[in-house]
């Protein structure tokens, strides 16, 4: 078969940072910078309306979920689209296509971070809830005090996962040309034409270094705070 | 800002003509891929949950690896790189226009993209799908097993007659949620070139600028194509009545839930759990 | 039918450890063809270890234990399974499957393991539903069935193979009160067809009434063994008397 790696040697700068010295990150770094920003906004965002959930349990709900289950029942590539195509023609101005594609995924994986984190609060125990109200404490207290700190705990094996997930859906920017890693290794495997095996393989080795190795550090966290 | 619509230039023409092609190959290489996966999730599962070591480590190794690498990096991999590796006198026969193998709408299946896609796709669900069912069948209390070892039963009648038929009442819905995530990632073999919904959208767009128009179609048929085969998959449910109490059944699933999420399965591109 | 022709069971110098905790230390025991012995003792004590043994459910560290004068230890295989299809287990937590009405729990293995036609089995299946009083839950799904209603079940279960040998592990310690008798009463009238039976319980009354034979154990260790009377009125040792003064006081405090 012979794989000629020379080619990752060669291109391994654009791989890892895309043109990090004209000011424009690409590739991994690139990755993992949309990964974070858009975690960040995701769990944000999807937290509050897990919380808002929980405390309206009628038509409220029922409307979340249903903005919810329409935003999954896409697929991720049109929600990049929508925010990519929508937010320039709502707002007037040009966003950068790596934040519009942020924006799109924050806004897909709220829905996800709405539903775990609201089925973590259902799942706790009712008597947790009943023992506080007992003592005189408010809704909202019983909820900071007593539900959140547990659910959260609970939580924390789920939000892992759906952050890996958002590093895997990164790869999506490749739709709308945004210099994240898997569109980098298009273009080196365009330029190159003859190395793909090599190019992918690597790209893949890449992610599945970043996202096997948080799932393990996840699950090494894990195991530590089951004794609770 | 007034936007004016223009759903004929979408919906008439040649782009209505692109759109049926788009939705015929949409439901062929969900379909294609949907059989592949769930042969395929079939051997991982039995693999992976072997005595054997052989059996295991292959199988982890395997699950491991496609579940922490992006689908479109390997769809670019099987159509760029693999497809390359193959016997020349293959590729050179699967390029070939073969007129026996158009499906309905005129929709070649021996095509690099649609096999591609078809292999890519099918291989990626198994594994989730395998790991979906193990982890329904980590949920059957272990009592079951010990109830059935009491009376007797070797260890494959077990699985048979005890184990699996709880497990896949435990992972219905994760499992279906599999084969819809499947339907919409079908969206992704836009990027090695089959003309599925999204690769004929953006050919409207660009043919016509019609963004909006052909956008919200596309997501309406994508809605569509979702309430379908939810509605077709509801049909193989196992009976609801069999399952437990419901107290043990709500802590199940949710448990469940964060069990696949703390083994990293993916829990985004709408994965359908609800709380 | 079953495998196993008389019902004696022997433990010879029988010893069970889990890593490091010794849970059984040199058990020698010898139950006769159809007796009826209770096995008590505080929690931690071992007792439902031992009875784990005879069917293989665990298995022993170090000794052997004979059925019908075989030793059972090296059982592997086909050999194994129909040593446990000779053998009855009643489970604390009942166990039933719970994608089986209760007439398809028993005749699951009755199909699957001993092979018969599934109209015998089915008959065989009702004949003991109706010998437990649930002939007319033979069509719900344990998840419909109460506590009490869910263990006659298993009970019918496990009886349902003819077996010479059955144990039961705390079979009443998941039920509510009221649903106890229910279950006791089925355990007495099988206790009186000359069965063989083990049973790990706390519930003196039914020992009293019907077990031939009563043995206490704490920490891996047998104290006590001694026909009923004997025991309530002339226990021995002087852990056996604490832990009945514990379970049969009001408070369950050990007084004076």
């Amino acid at each position: 078969m012979g794989l000629d790696f020379t080619v990752i040697a060669r291109n391994l700068d654009y791989l890892l940072w895309g043109r990090l010295s004209t000011g424009e990150p690409g590739g991994l770094l690139l990755t993992v910078i949309m990964a974070i920003a858009s975690g960040v906004l995701a769990l944000a965002v999807g937290m509050v309306l897990a919380l808002i959930a929980w405390w309206y349990p009628g038509w409220v709900r029922r409307a979340l979920f249903l903005w919810a289950d329409f935003i999954r029942g896409i697929p991720l590539i049109f929600v990049i689209f929508w925010v990519y195509f929508l937010v320039p023609a709502l707002f007037g101005a040009d966003i950068p296509g790596a934040a519009s594609v942020v924006l799109a995924l924050a806004w897909f994986t709220s829905a996800a971070v709405m539903y775990s984190t609201l089925a973590a609060l259902q799942a706790l125990a009712k008597g947790q809830r009943e023992a506080g109200i007992a003592s005189g404490l408010s809704d909202g207290q019983v909820l900071r005090w007593i539900l959140l700190p547990q659910a959260l705990r609970n939580l924390l094996p789920s939000y892992v996962g759906l952050f890996v997930s958002l590093i895997k859906d990164t790869s999506l920017a490749f739709i709308v040309n945004v210099s994240e890693l898997t569109t980098v290794a298009s273009q080196v495997n365009n330029r190159t034409q003859i190395f793909p095996a090599e190019i992918f393989l690597f790209t893949a080795f890449l992610y599945f270094l970043l996202c096997g190795g948080l799932s393990l550090a996840a699950r090494g966290v894990a195991s530590l705070s089951v004794r609770w | 800002m007034g936007i004016s619509f223009d759903w004929a230039g979408v919906l008439t023409g040649e782009p209505a003509q692109w759109l049926l092609t788009g939705i015929l190959t949409t439901a062929y290489v969900t379909l294609a891929a949907s059989l592949l996966a769930s042969i395929l999730a079939v051997l991982v599962l039995g693999l992976r949950i072997s005595p054997a070591r052989a059996g295991r480590w292959p199988a982890m190794t395997i699950i491991e690896l496609f579940r922490n690498t992006p689908l479109i990096v390997q769809l670019m991999f099987w159509y760029f790189a693999a497809f390359g590796l193959l016997p020349l006198s293959w590729r050179l026969w699967i390029g070939n226009d073969h007129a026996w193998a158009r499906l309905p709408g005129g929709i070649g299946i021996i095509s690099p993209e649609f096999l591609a896609a078809t292999w890519g796709l099918g291989l990626f669900s198994a594994v989730f799908i395998a790991e979906e069912i193990r982890a329904g069948l980590l949920a059957v209390p272990v009592g079951q097993r010990e109830a059935a070892l009491s009376q007797g039963f070797g260890p494959w009648a077990i699985l048979r007659h005890v184990l699996l038929p709880q497990a896949l009442r435990n992972a219905w819905q994760p499992v279906v949620g599999q084969y819809l995530n499947l339907m919409k990632l079908s969206s992704l073999a836009t990027a090695i070139g089959l003309g599925e919904i999204t690769y004929q959208v953006r050919q409207i767009e660009s043919y016509n600028s019609h963004a909006l128009e052909a956008f919200a179609v596309g997501t309406a048929l994508y809605l569509i194509f979702g309430l379908v085969l939810a509605q077709v998959l509801s049909r193989f449910e196992p009976s609801q009545i069999a399952k437990r109490k419901p107290g043990t059944v709500k802590a199940g699933t949710v448990a469940l839930a964060m069990v696949d999420a703390a083994k990293g399965i993916d829990c985004s591109q709408g994965a359908d759990r609800g709380a | 039918m079953s495998a196993i022709k008389s019902s004696m069971i022997e433990y010879r110098h029988v010893h069970k450890w889990y890593g490091d905790l010794h849970v059984l230390r040199g058990i020698d025991l010898t139950i006769g063809r159809g007796e009826v012995v209770v096995i008590c003792g505080p929690s931690g004590s071992g007792k439902s270890t031992l009875i784990r043994l005879i069917n293989r459910l665990d298995d022993l560290s170090q000794g052997d234990i004979l059925i019908d004068g075989r030793s059972t230890a090296g059982l592997k295989g086909r050999g194994l399974r129909q040593l446990r299809a000779g053998i009855g287990f009643v489970f604390q937590q009942f166990n039933l499957y719970p994608h089986l009405t209760a007439q398809e729990n028993i005749t699951l293995a009755l199909r699957r393991v001993v092979g018969l036609a599934e109209p015998m089995a089915v008959q065989r299946a009702n004949e003991l539903l109706d010998r437990v009083g649930m002939s007319d839950k033979r069509d719900s799904y344990p998840g419909q069935l109460s506590g009490g209603q869910q263990q006659r079940v298993a009970i019918a279960r496990a009886i349902a193979m003819q077996p010479q040998i059955l144990l039961f592990d705390e079979p009443t310690s998941a039920l509510d009160p009221e649903m106890i008798g229910e279950v006791l009463a089925v355990m007495r009238e099988i206790a009186k067809t000359g069965i063989t039976m083990l049973v790990v319980t706390h519930e003196m009354g039914f020992a009293r009434e019907l077990a031939d034979r009563i043995v206490f154990m704490d920490e891996g260790i047998i104290l006590e063994d001694a026909p009923p009377t004997e025991f309530f009125l002339d226990t021995r040792h002087p852990r056996a008397q604490h832990f009945l003064r514990q379970l049969l006081s009001p408070l369950h405090t050990a007084s004076e």
